[in-house]
């Protein structure tokens, strides 16, 4: 086989499952209740094409139920396409299921036998591949031990080694990298990238979209049964977060009004007859004379709509609602954001800010505004309040409300801070 | 033929399920695997004690008489009760790994069949030790019994294994179908009190061919007749081919039903 051949050859493949109510196996249940064995069809995958090079390693992801197990799982012909055709050349080896076959009771060496057979291998391949296969399993003490005494990391470094070292032309690979301990991780991974250079080619499934961008060269994308996008592994990584950011944006836009309530819910006390700011408990999440009170604080996005999930960089306007029991010369408005450990972000206020706030009205909003939110991914705490001008607390919010942040930007922190490289 | 390379490729895979199987039936027991011969010998005792000082019958040596039929004919219906079981048993790799369905029922029987040769191994010492004495034409006739008498398991292990997956009181229907045979074929008594309006319905049963000619040969140490055993080795060629085709046809949703 030459290079630049296509090994893999999926032909506009679809598959249904029968979702069953209600299912009767037995006779007398399928004669009896012939009406009740109704069942759903779902279309997993409806027309799904795409080839695959001699050597390339190809990602497929999307989100759970998209269809990307399912069709690896038609790949490994464990099912077959309802339509629709699969050509695939060379032995197919799969990391689907490790360890199959294992037997508790046989010792290492006998279930490397077993297991290796179930992948097709005959006695005279698995003879000699043996001594490979036990040195990279690192287990060479323990292989006269039954498996029944190995620890799960043993047992698993023991079925990724059979898999690793079955040479097919063609591995396949669903979610299972998360293999041991990092050293033999990595172990996994550098023998993949040898199997690669060597020709093999390798499909992967999986969620960690870090080892698709280092590790394949194409990554393709299914959403719904139908491939949305196809191509360089980082485009394709780049355009699936911005789609999974927006879902996640539009799924959490436009919560009901208890959202907006703050995280705490025990009833604060009323302290209306503390005078003295010597009483004041600062410990509590709210504290405060309440000569001014935070009636409620909306964080708005850019489409003016009350949320709590941003993306980096949009427009964010945070509005005090505020209610005056008795009147101050000055009022001083805050806000805060923190680490849900409690680790000040950024914070600020009016005065800080040199801006002068006072007010006839007993009830009014105070907004600011934020054009370009510089937080990263993750997730953050908002505290709002209000103090005199001597900074002595009237309503204190800590922990008012929960937020999350999402971003493509793979930039690591909290902030994102303009820059520029030059080379 | 593609498929039948392909089981070829997996013996391997074949020949350690087997293995599993014999190694596993008898574990943790402290006789392990004598048993496979104890079980055996401990049942011809029963059948001596029973049918000489109980049950008399005017067949000489009965016991043998009945031991000889017996051993073959456990053989096909386990093939057949069990085999009928065995992807649903193994469904777990069956949903997660790819490799040529076929090899789990036809590991399941072969190793039936294995388990008979070592019964047969009682049977021969037993036959020699008792000063019966063997006819060695006789003997090489035995092999071409035990083929035909495994194409007929396996075609129908086949069969029952797919069907099965998709309907699940197989397994108990065929506890009951095998019984039934069992005594429609001649292992119990001789053929020659089958009434004749029966017969034709007993020769259709490629079993009563084949317990006749394993019989021929172990207990009346003649060289049997084969032309009879033709009837079986079509059937189960038939058989055979048929189980082949309905359960590759039926193989492809298994992952999806189990």
């Amino acid at each position: 086989m030459t290079k630049n051949e296509t090994v893999i050859d999926v032909k506009n493949i679809t598959k249904k499952f029968k979702i069953y109510m209600d299912k009767g196996s037995q006779l007398k249940e399928r004669l009896l209740f012939r009406k009740r064995n109704r069942y759903e069809e779902r279309e997993v995958l409806k027309g799904i094409s795409f080839q695959v090079k001699k050597g390339e390693a190809v990602g497929l992801i999307g989100h759970n139920g998209c269809g990307k197990s399912t069709t690896l799982k038609l790949l490994t012909k464990i099912m077959y396409p309802d339509s629709g055709e699969i050509i695939m050349k060379g032995r197919i080896s799969s990391l689907i299921e490790l360890g199959a076959g294992f037997h508790p009771d046989m010792s290492g060496r006998e279930n490397i036998y077993t297991n290796a057979s179930i992948f097709g291998l005959t006695k005279k391949e698995i003879d000699a591949r043996l001594d490979e296969i036990i040195a990279f399993s690192e287990l060479e003490e323990f292989i006269d031990n039954p498996v029944r005494t190995y620890s799960s990391g043993m047992y698993m470094r023991l079925a990724f080694s059979v898999a690793i070292n079955v040479d097919a032309d063609i591995l396949l690979i669903d979610e299972i990298l998360a293999v041991g301990d990092t050293n033999f991780q990595t172990k996994c991974f550098n023998r993949l990238r040898e199997l690669k250079a060597k020709g093999m080619t390798i499909i992967i499934v999986t969620h960690d979209l870090a080892t698709i961008e280092k590790f394949c060269d194409r990554c393709v994308w299914i959403n719904n049964g139908l491939i949305v996008h196809e191509g360089r592994s980082d485009e394709v990584v780049d355009a699936y977060l911005n789609f999974m950011n927006q879902k996640k944006v539009e799924s959490e836009t436009a919560p009901p009004e208890e959202n907006s309530e703050p995280v705490t819910e025990e009833p604060q006390p009323e302290n209306n007859d503390i005078t003295d700011n010597n009483e004041i408990d600062y410990s509590a999440n709210r504290f405060g004379l309440k000569y001014v009170e935070i009636k409620k604080a909306e964080m708005l996005n850019s489409e003016n709509k009350n949320v709590r999930i941003f993306r980096t960089g949009e427009r964010l306007s945070l509005k005090i609602h505020y209610h005056v029991n008795k009147p101050l010369d000055e009022y001083v408005f805050g806000f805060g954001f923190y680490t849900p450990e409690g680790e000040c972000l950024y914070g600020n206020n009016t005065q800080l800010d040199r801006i002068k706030v006072n007010t006839e009205k007993t009830d009014g909003v105070v907004s600011v505004i934020i054009g370009n939110l510089p937080l990263l991914a993750g997730k953050y705490v908002l505290n709002v309040a209000v103090v005199d001008s001597d900074g002595t607390p009237m309503d204190f919010y800590r922990n008012y409300c929960e937020f999350e942040v999402v971003s493509e930007s793979r930039n690591m922190g909290y902030f994102s801070i303009e820059h520029e490289w030059r080379i | 033929m593609k498929t039948l390379k392909e089981i070829y490729d997996y013996r391997q895979m074949i020949f350690s399920l087997v293995k599993k199987d014999l190694r596993g039936r008898y574990k943790g027991s402290v006789l392990g695997f004598m048993w496979t011969f104890i079980n055996p010998l401990l049942q011809l005792v029963v059948y001596t004690v029973v049918f000489s000082l109980i049950l008399r019958t005017d067949i000489e040596r009965y016991y043998l008489y009945l031991f000889v039929a017996l051993i073959p004919w456990i053989f096909f219906s386990a093939s057949l009760t069990g085999g009928s079981a065995s992807i649903v048993a193994q469904k777990d790799l069956v949903k997660k790994i790819y490799f040529p369905r076929q090899v789990i029922p036809i590991s399941y029987v072969t190793s039936s069949f294995v388990n008979m040769l070592l019964s047969f191994i009682v049977v021969f010492i037993v036959i020699i030790f008792s000063g019966e004495g063997i006819n060695p034409l006789a003997v090489l006739c035995l092999p071409v019994i035990m083929i035909v008498e495994y194409m007929l398991a396996l075609g129908t292990a086949l069969i029952a294994s797919a069907v099965t997956v998709y309907f699940r009181d197989l397994e108990h229907i065929l506890g009951i179908v095998t019984m039934a045979w069992m005594y429609m074929t001649p292992i119990m008594y001789d053929k020659s009190i089958v009434p004749e309006r029966l017969l034709p319905l007993f020769n259709l049963n490629p079993m009563t061919h084949i317990i006749g000619c394993y019989r021929d040969v172990l207990y009346y140490k003649t060289v049997p007749q084969l032309s009879g055993l033709l009837s079986s080795f079509i059937l189960g060629t038939v058989f055979l081919v048929a189980g082949h085709f309905l359960f590759l046809k039926l193989q492809r949703h298994f992952a999806e039903e189990l």
